[in-house]
């Protein structure tokens, strides 16, 4: 009993039971259900049967059904398009302003963070104030637009099915530019300035040095932001619930919307587990991108 | 006899901070310069400013005589040879030698064969095709002098290239680079901190301090004129002692002030009779003698021997340190005595610390 | 130019653009004091005539906000305590060793970190059916939200703790300490500034969490402010200075606390923790 006792507040034994909970509770919550997950996607679920662990087991019929339904494969299509444009309007933009920032004038540090603000509010306030912004005919946005010369009439955001997605996609690159942009910054200051300094010496001008030096230094930065960018993307759920819920005729609609839209609008349960699967093994391939690209250190 | 880099009343500011004060500094076409002082002295200030890296706030440089005001460092063409090397790491090293004449335009054969030229006499044409970080650290360094050579500069620039070396590898690529520069002909502006680099390795040393020149000159013009206590101090190991004095009455002598010692001192030029000053004596230049023999009669307090030379402390104050070749049969308690050649001894003034004048 | 009129130069261009980002906060403020029927007005005006500054008290009552609000605060207080009970020691053994069992550890919880709420809550929702969880509808957020956020707050307090050199807690020990000593009086203090940037933005997270708590939480009574918004805007709603009033209610406190913060959040994320 004392070797117990003294393990656990000397020794080993007060390690394993820090990390022991936490992970026992991580299994518990996340792991389990995700195992659940796969399991309830080959069975038959409906609400009576709910209750119950055994219920009619009907191998890969959920998938086939879902591969049937004529929306499945629009729906994906818009999943990949809300991703790559995503992704891409908030590395650019991301990328531009962590340039910007980089020359690091007075003020640059304190300015950049506030544009963090648009990170950290909640998803559906930020849907809700591009709601309406979006606005077919009251809708700030429209104005400027015509202002400017840019259109002539209103463009209707929300209920138009060519533009539904580019709405979400719009306030998700306004939501996700500002961490893009810090994560970036944390790669660009990670290059060595001397190398700057010898590359002009060395004849470079500034096109030059972003090309030769600042991009390839940055490869591995960038592999992991993209990795991430994908995850979060395929987080994204509040945006698409407080604009467009996936509308008008599923235009707007993604998988990580549509299968909760399944569970909990339709009540299908097992087609919801079933795009679920097949969502998870994205992001798993996606995480494992993102692991592989960060290096770990050692404690210092 | 061309000159090659000319300062004129160059000024930094950095903010209120006088970085550079009315510098003017003339160097010769293939002279090695050494810019030597202690940190904060303005010396990397002034190389980076030579290299364009940093912007002059009054006064004018000229470089093979052209005016380098608002000229941006690549347009230059001088080269330089950083402290950490700053290696492109994602490079080979041939890439890395390739570099500079990539980004001008020419072709990738044509500088793949000048990159082998250049590896062939830094002994590099093994190690073309690796990465920077699988080199050793003496092999990196040549590396940096190799990407500096390449380009044919009108100068070479060194940021205290050999302070992230290990002792021995130090003394190996100090001759190394002279070499290299004797063998190119190049003009070659060299900063550290450490002056048995600068006075092995320069034609002509510079010493600043607190953003001045405090005197410029050939390695043993220095060491055997310095013309105040601070050159006199730094330029040497182990450094100059110094004896607060005053000047005797007849003009000729000093009384040397070591604590409870007080001692009579030949100097060999009149000084004004009463005049306060602090004389100067190099460690080596101490005579030992037994006690009764001698001018000075001193307790030795610590006796170190490094098998090759003896460094001996006295205990006065303030403490002198002497140094004798080979083993010494002096031990700590003994009372020993000292002599001094009259040419020997330098006199500085008290207050200012400039030598006092002679001839 | 000089070098400082090339920095004032920059710094206009940085609060241009801060203004154009920010912009749909601005807007958001003050929709939320037009009248009602100046909201419509075309071309939208950029400043109310008359700001209603009564706006706020109505959408307060009429929405119940205080109870919304309430519930937001409990789950999202939940969440935070026991995400920082339980991944506070989690991170500190995972930043202190090096071997294959950490590796696997920090693997599984990186993994962890990247499913989507939305694909999780199927069979969430039908476990804690099972259990009776749904009986006590806002604990079960408060443990979905936790098992959601725990892994960033691992992945954040992991490199705080790696911060910490290890010379101090065997400093510790050898005055004497026990491991649970040295932790609690050397390693944990030094690591607080790192766990509580940590715990705000857990807590940020948290408070405007929606996904879970739509699901989950059937009982009006209950539902924290996020839900409470999302079925103020139904499908053809148009009271939107009311929305943007319950909006800035409900967010400015988050805001508040950011930019009070905003250095500490922004050293925190950038001082490592992300690489």
């Amino acid at each position: 009993m004392k070797r117990i006792t003294s393990s656990l507040t000397d020794g080993k034994g007060f390690d394993i039971v820090l990390i022991a909970f936490p992970l026992g509770f991580l299994f518990l919550l996340a792991g389990l259900p995700l195992i659940y997950n796969v399991v309830m996607s080959f069975q038959e679920v409906d609400m009576f049967s709910l209750g119950s662990f055994a219920r009619p087991f009907v191998g890969f019929k959920n998938y086939i059904d879902l591969f049937a339904q004529p929306e499945t494969w629009p729906i994906l299509k818009n999943t990949a398009l809300f991703v790559v444009a995503s992704i891409a309007g908030q590395f650019c933009i991301g990328f531009g302003l962590a340039l910007f920032f980089w020359t690091n004038f007075p003020g640059a540090s304190w300015l950049r963070g506030l544009f963090l603000v648009s990170w950290v509010m909640p998803g559906l306030v930020v849907g809700a104030i591009w709601n309406w912004i979006l606005s077919g005919d009251f809708g700030v946005l429209n104005f400027l637009l015509k202002e400017s010369g840019i259109v002539d009439g209103n463009i209707f955001w929300r209920s138009d099915p060519t533009f539904s997605l580019w709405a979400v996609v719009l306030a998700n690159v306004w939501l996700g530019t500002s961490f893009n942009m810090i994560l970036l910054s944390v790669g660009l200051s990670g290059i060595p300035k001397d190398l700057f300094e010898a590359a002009e010496l060395d004849g470079a001008n500034a096109f030059q040095r972003f090309w030769t030096i600042t991009l390839p230094m940055m490869r591995s930065s960038i592999g992991a932001i993209i990795a991430l960018g994908l995850i979060f993307t395929l987080q994204q759920f509040d945006l698409f619930a407080a604009i467009t819920s996936g509308g008008p005729n599923n235009s707007s609609n993604v998988a990580q919307y549509w299968a909760w839209d399944l569970s909990f609008r339709q009540y299908d349960f097992a087609k919801g587990a079933a795009i679920s699967v097949i969502m998870i093994i994205f992001v798993m391939f996606a995480s494992v991108v993102y692991v592989r690209s960060t290096r770990h250190e050692v404690r210092g | 006899m061309t000159i090659q880099i000319e300062l004129t009343g160059v000024n930094k500011h950095y903010g209120a901070f006088h970085a550079l004060k009315n510098i003017d500094l003339s160097i010769e076409k293939g002279t090695f310069v050494a810019l030597v002082g202690p940190s904060g002295c303005g010396k990397s200030t002034l190389l980076r400013s030579l290299a364009g890296l940093e912007k002059i706030t009054a006064g004018e440089m000229k470089i093979a005589g052209d005016l380098m005001t608002n000229v941006p460092p690549r347009k230059r063409d001088v080269a330089m040879v950083f402290q950490s090397y700053a290696l492109y790491p994602h490079m080979t090293v041939e890439d890395n030698l390739t570099y500079s004449l990539r980004i001008r335009g020419i072709k990738k054969a044509e500088a793949r064969k000048a990159a082998a030229e250049v590896a062939a006499t830094t002994g590099l044409s093994q190690l073309l095709g690796r990465y920077p970080r699988e080199l050793s650290g003496g092999q990196r360094q040549r590396v940096a002098m190799s990407r500096a050579i390449i380009r044919n500069p009108k100068a070479f620039l060194f940021d205290e290239p050999l302070s992230n070396l290990d002792a021995a590898l130090r003394v190996h690529m100090r001759k190394e680079i002279r070499a290299l520069h004797d063998r190119l002909g190049a003009t070659s502006v060299y900063v550290t901190h450490d002056q048995i680099e600068a006075m092995t390795m320069a034609d002509h040393v510079v010493v600043m301090r607190d953003g001045v020149i405090e005197q410029q000159g050939q390695p043993l013009e220095l060491y055997d004129s310095p013309a105040n206590r601070f050159v006199a101090g730094f330029i040497g190991s182990p450094a100059m002692n110094f004896i607060p004095a005053t000047v005797n009455a007849d003009g000729l002598s000093l009384t040397v002030n070591l604590g409870t010692l007080e001692q009579n001192l030949q100097i060999n030029q009149p000084l004004p009779p009463g005049r306060h000053v602090t004389a100067g004596i190099r460690p080596e230049h101490f005579r030992l003698t037994s006690a009764d023999e001698g001018t000075f009669r001193v307790p030795v307090a610590v006796v170190e021997s490094t098998g090759s030379a003896t460094y001996v402390t006295t205990l006065t104050d303030p403490e002198l340190t002497l140094v004798e070749t080979g083993r010494s049969m002096i031990r700590a308690g003994e009372t020993i005595g000292l002599s001094i050649n009259p040419d020997q001894v330098h006199v500085f003034d008290a207050g200012t610390g400039t030598r006092l004048a002679r001839e | 130019m000089t070098e400082s009129f090339h920095n004032r130069l920059m710094f206009v261009i940085a609060i241009l653009l801060a203004i154009v980002y920010l912009f749909p906060l601005y807007w958001m403020y003050i929709t939320a004091l037009k009248s009602g029927s100046e909201m419509f007005a075309t071309p939208p005006s950029f400043w109310p005539s008359v700001p209603e500054w009564g706006v706020y008290a109505e959408v307060w009552q009429s929405r119940n906000m205080g109870r919304y609000l309430w519930n937001s605060m409990v789950i999202a207080t939940g969440a935070v305590v026991l995400i920082s009970v339980l991944g506070t020691g989690c991170a500190y053994v995972l930043a202190r060793y090096r071997n294959v069992w950490v590796d696997i550890g920090l693997f599984l919880v990186l993994m962890l970190q990247v499913l989507p709420a939305s694909l999780m809550i199927t069979p969430i929702f039908v476990g804690f059916s099972q259990f009776g969880l749904l009986e006590t509808p806002r604990l079960a957020v408060i443990l979905a939200i936790a098992a959601k956020s725990m892994p960033f707050f691992i992945v954040l307090v992991r490199a705080t703790f790696m911060s910490v050199p290890m010379e101090l807690e065997e400093a510790a020990l050898v005055d004497g300490n026990s491991r649970v000593g040295a932790f609690f009086h050397i390693v944990l203090p030094l690591a607080r500034n790192g766990i509580l940037v940590s715990a705000i933005l857990i807590f940020m997270q948290a408070f405007g969490e929606f996904v879970y708590s739509k699901s989950l939480i059937q009982a009006i009574e209950l539902q924290p402010a996020s839900v409470g918004l999302n079925s103020f805007m139904g499908p053809n709603t148009n009271e939107w200075n009311k929305i943007m009033a319950y909006a800035t209610i409900y967010v400015t406190p988050i805001l508040a606390i950011f930019v009070l913060l905003q250095r500490r959040i922004v050293s925190g994320l950038t001082s490592g923790a992300l690489k």
